[in-house]
């Protein structure tokens, strides 16, 4: 009786593990679409890209933007809690946390291919592919990487000249900006990532390049990404400015007049001046979207170089940055969104 | 008087193995994505019966692909972790002792660390780069485990109490240098400290599951047969040893298998707390400390328990995962309170 | 070895070896040194008595005069330096812990359990030595364990929670385990040590007539003069390391020999069961 009964428990077991080893072997998640693309990524991997490419799911809050900004988004079939630009990226369906996705998720969308960056973890790359999901990874670590990241990308997802406008668009903004900006000296600023304790960002990060082409200088001079400064180095180096990063405009300015009358904090300059500039949280995103804010930057550090009439400035703003496809524009604020940003306010005071 | 017989021994353990049946049952159907067990069993029996090649639909994949290891590995994490807390709990002579005490879990932590040092370095193919952080976990555990063995030997023999000490200070130490290298290193180690809780949502490769399955079987077939000893040992190593144990054969045994079976688990799971300690307690409050019984009930309540967490941890918010460690830790701390509450009452 | 087998051997040689000696201490010697290199900090002088079965045999000496040395070393629990000890003709140190626990019980002062358990289980226990690694216990465990505990008159504490029943009670179910064990040789170390004048009264008695049933050679390590007067067949004097001398509690009881080992005046009666009664005289 005893012995019947482990019998049959041991022939189900083993029916449901030759299922598994039988699936395993054949992953059919995806379409059952025969064209394969061999591409190389950011990390030197061979990564097999069905073709065409129907359905994206990204996995950092820069590809999703990027994903809108080269006008893809009707293939974004999922992304991330985190991801919130454009407004309308919050409304595709989610699938965990950047970290800590949901795998079960991502699976049950049926994507072609995976966005990732250096946020995702290596665990989540292995678990993708042994599931049998391609994921392409991208990896800038300065504004150029970025430029020609994205550009690749594009390449990748099947939207070349999308990739080529975005990328051109780009550089000339950038070109302009080092034309008004490039004789003037560079001014010495402090990134603050957060200030309790003190970290600041490495000189490999895109963030460190995208300060430089700002006009500035970080004066942290670290291997370590994310660093944590001693307060006694900033002390010592003087910072001319304090940059912040920030979604929510209110907080900086307060964040500062608490620094003022912290012991260690009031000895700098840039503190009790008040001399720090903020600009939105695209800084922190290796996305087209960082050239805007690397002109807002800029143009609080270098005033004078932006001295023209508004309207003026409007019109070349737009000439130079035309909406890639017709759906970025329809987004209500788009470009006037730009200029409404508080860092425009000159915060020198 | 009724002392233990192999019939009642089965009867407890077939109870636990229905509860495990119904839990697995419903850790297959719940997750992030809704998922019909009635249709997928049909399915099934259609690929076994030869109807259809393999399971085509949705459901079906996440549930084979996605679920079922995840569920496989929870059974075995779960089990051995539980063995290894009953049975370092037996060693020492200690109730608070956990699977972690001796330091395993530490080595196991910084061995995976090193391994995603070097990992960019080397060119792999993604299968050996899979492999890395589990296999440099299970080395670093296994370095722990032999150095800790060396420390906590006294007059050429193990000791309980200096073993403790010397576990406890090399845990200790190896959690510094851990410290010391993720405030230091430029690479990022982002996402290491989610699997330092515990992790069980990367599927592996089928390989590893075997090499888990068999290394559960044997290290725990080798402690089994010291659980007449254990119950013993309890008693006091001196009275163990007039009552004809072999004390020094059973200390060496039990501590290498159970910190094998500890190192098997974090290698692929990261550090799942509270399982190997309260497990064994809950055992011993439902079915005594006859450890011919509490061995066996340990590691398939072990099982019940690490997959209960890790399906809530993957429901509770779904799509974002929590970490599973943080749900035994919820729910494994008021219990063990009660449990205490219960026992002094 | 089935307990069957083993109770018959038992019979047999009960049989055969009723006036043979069974216990050979010979020339024993032990050193203990916390460092090899360093001189020894505690020696054990050669020693030697012979016990036969159903006789009880106290060491009695003050505190650090190497009493239990001496026990472990029957017990082999240690190796002696020199010399032997030999049990119905075995030596006792190079005999497995399990063949060593078939033959040999040890009775502790106390014994500390980290778990509860019931008397019955604490009993089986002794049990342990007669089976193979994976086994459940037999009913001829059982029935064995049942009787060990109705010997020392705790067959009603069979139920009960080690860790509710009072001292007294608690060293007959340690006893009991020691006699689950069916051994040849019981030894206890200090067993008075915990208990009221009653419990040791009983469990004394209970030892000569466990030896006198049983044929169990029986080895008490002591310092009470009296209970190893009344009750030893055979004493064993020892001071500082060093074996004085061998014999019957009359041989032994001397009044300057007693004096020159305890450092107390005392004075040395003849009591009225025929045996020695000591008195200490209080200092005047």
């Amino acid at each position: 009786m005893l012995l019947r009964n482990i019998l049959s428990a041991a022939i189900v077991a083993s029916l449901l593990c030759a299922q598994v080893s039988r699936a395993q072997s054949a992953p059919a998640i995806s379409s059952a679409s025969p064209a394969y693309r061999e591409v190389t990524d950011d990390l030197g991997r061979t990564v097999r890209v069905p073709q065409p490419v129907q359905r994206i799911v990204s996995l950092a809050p820069s590809l999703t933007e990027t994903v809108y900004a080269l006008g893809l988004q009707d293939h974004l079939v999922g992304d991330t809690d985190y991801c919130d630009y454009p407004a309308d990226a919050q409304k595709k369906p989610k699938v965990g946390g950047a970290i800590n996705p949901s795998l079960e998720q991502i699976a049950a969308l049926h994507p072609d291919i995976v966005l990732v960056t250096s946020l995702n973890r290596f665990e989540t790359l292995h678990a993708l592919e042994t599931i049998g999901i391609s994921s392409y990874a991208t990896d800038p670590h300065n504004v150029d990487e970025i430029i020609t990241s994205s550009k690749k990308l594009a390449d990748v997802l099947g939207a070349p000249e999308a990739g080529a406008s975005v990328a051109q668009g780009m550089q000339r903004h950038l070109a302009d900006l080092q034309r008004r900006i490039g004789s003037a000296p560079a001014k010495r600023v402090l990134f603050v990532v957060w200030h309790q304790p003190l970290i600041s960002v490495g000189k490999h990060t895109f963030i460190a390049d995208a300060l430089r082409l700002a006009g500035a200088v970080s004066i942290v001079d670290s291997d370590k990404d994310w660093p944590q400064v001693s307060l006694e180095e900033v002390a010592r180096l003087q910072p001319d400015f304090l940059v912040f990063a920030d979604s929510h405009s209110q907080a900086a300015p307060s964040t500062v007049e608490t620094l003022a009358t912290l012991p260690g904090w009031s000895i700098l300059e840039a503190v009790n001046k008040r001399r720090y500039a903020v600009i939105s949280e695209a800084v922190n995103r290796p996305a087209p979207r960082i050239v805007a804010a690397i002109e807002e930057l800029a143009r609080q550090l270098h005033p004078d170089a932006f001295l023209e009439k508004p309207e003026n400035s409007k019109e070349k703003i737009e000439k130079e940055n035309p909406p890639p496809a017709a759906h970025y524009s329809s987004s209500p604020n788009g470009v006037q969104d730009r200029m409404a940003l508080p860092g425009a306010c000159a915060c020198a005071r | 008087m009724r002392p233990l017989t192999l019939r009642r021994l089965f009867l407890q353990c077939s109870f636990l193995v229905v509860i495990l049946f119904f839990v697995v049952v419903l850790a297959l159907k719940f997750g992030a994505v809704p998922v019909s067990l009635y249709a997928l069993g049909r399915d099934l029996l259609r690929v076994v019966f030869g109807q259809s090649s393999q399971i085509s639909s949705d459901y079906g994949l996440i549930v084979v692909n996605i679920r079922l290891p995840r569920i496989l590995l929870g059974i075995i994490v779960g089990a051995s972790l539980s063995v290894a807390g009953t049975s370092f709990q037996a060693l020492l002579r200690n109730p608070l002792a956990d699977p972690y005490v001796l330091g395993v879990s530490s080595g196991a932590s910084l061995g995976a660390i090193l391994a995603l040092i070097v990992e960019p370095h080397l060119t792999l193919s993604p299968l050996v780069a899979a492999l890395l952080p589990p296999l440099g976990a299970f080395l670093g555990a296994a370095v722990t485990i032999a150095a800790v063995f060396f420390l906590g030997r006294r007059e050429g023999q193990i000791d309980g109490n200096t073993l403790l000490l010397g576990g406890v200070i090399t845990g200790s130490f190896i959690s510094a240098i851990i410290m010391f290298l993720m405030s230091t290193l430029s690479g990022s180690l982002r996402g290491l400290s989610f699997w330092l809780m515990g992790d069980l949502s990367t599927p592996l490769q089928k390989s590893i599951y075997w090499f888990l399955g068999i290394g559960f079987v044997l290290a725990a077939g080798a402690i089994y047969t010291t659980a007449s000893d254990l119950n013993l040992l309890l008693a006091g190593e001196k009275e163990a040893m007039h009552l004809g144990v072999d004390v020094p054969r059973v200390r060496l045994v039990v501590y290498i298998a159970a910190s094998f079976l500890t190192g098997l688990a974090v290698s692929v799971s990261g550090a799942v707390g509270y399982v190997g300690l309260i497990v064994p307690h809950v055992m011993r409050f439902i079915f005594g400390s006859d450890h011919r019984t509490l061995l066996p009930t340990a590691a398939i309540g072990g099982a019940i328990a690490l997959v209960l967490a890790d399906t809530l941890a993957r429901t509770v918010v779904a799509p974002t995962e929590v970490s599973v460690g943080a749900v035994t830790a919820l729910v494994g701390a008021p219990l063990f309170i009660y449990l205490l509450r219960r026992r002094l009452a | 070895m089935s307990p069957g087998s083993s109770h018959a051997r038992h019979l047999a040689e009960a049989g055969r070896l009723a006036n043979e000696i069974r216990l050979s201490v010979e020339q024993v010697s032990y050193a203990y040194s916390a460092n090899p290199a360093q001189a020894p900090l505690f020696t054990l002088e050669a020693t030697s008595f012979q016990a036969r079965p159903g006789e009880i045999v106290a060491i009695l000496g003050p505190n650090a005069s190497g009493k239990s040395t001496l026990l472990k070393l029957i017990a082999g629990a240690l190796a002696p330096l020199s010399g032997r000890i030999l049990l119905s003709g075995f030596v006792t140190h190079s005999l497995t812990p399990r063949t060593r626990a078939q033959r040999i019980a040890m009775v502790q002062q106390e014994s500390t359990l980290l778990f509860p358990a019931r008397a019955w289980e604490f009993v089986l226990q002794g049990r342990h030595a007669y089976g193979r690694s994976l086994r459940f216990e037999s009913k001829e465990d059982v029935l064995i364990a049942k009787n060990a505990l109705a010997q020392v008159g705790a067959a009603d504490l069979s139920d009960r929670w080690m860790d509710q029943i009072s001292g007294g009670e608690k060293q007959r179910v340690i006893l009991a385990r020691a006699l689950a064990q069916q051994p040849l040789l019981l030894l206890l170390d200090e067993p008075t040590l915990h208990l009221d004048i009653a419990a040791q009264i009983g469990l004394l008695d209970a030892l000569r007539r466990l030896a006198g049933e049983n044929r169990y050679t029986v080895v008490v390590v002591t310092h009470e003069l009296n209970l190893a007067a009344e009750y030893a067949d055979q004493v064993v004097l020892m001071q500082r390391g060093r074996c004085l001398r061998v014999g019957p509690p009359a041989n032994i009881y001397q009044r300057e020999l007693l004096e020159q080992v305890f450092q107390t005046p005392l004075t040395v009666e003849l009591g009225s069961s025929g045996r020695p009664r000591v008195y200490v005289l209080p200092d005047t």
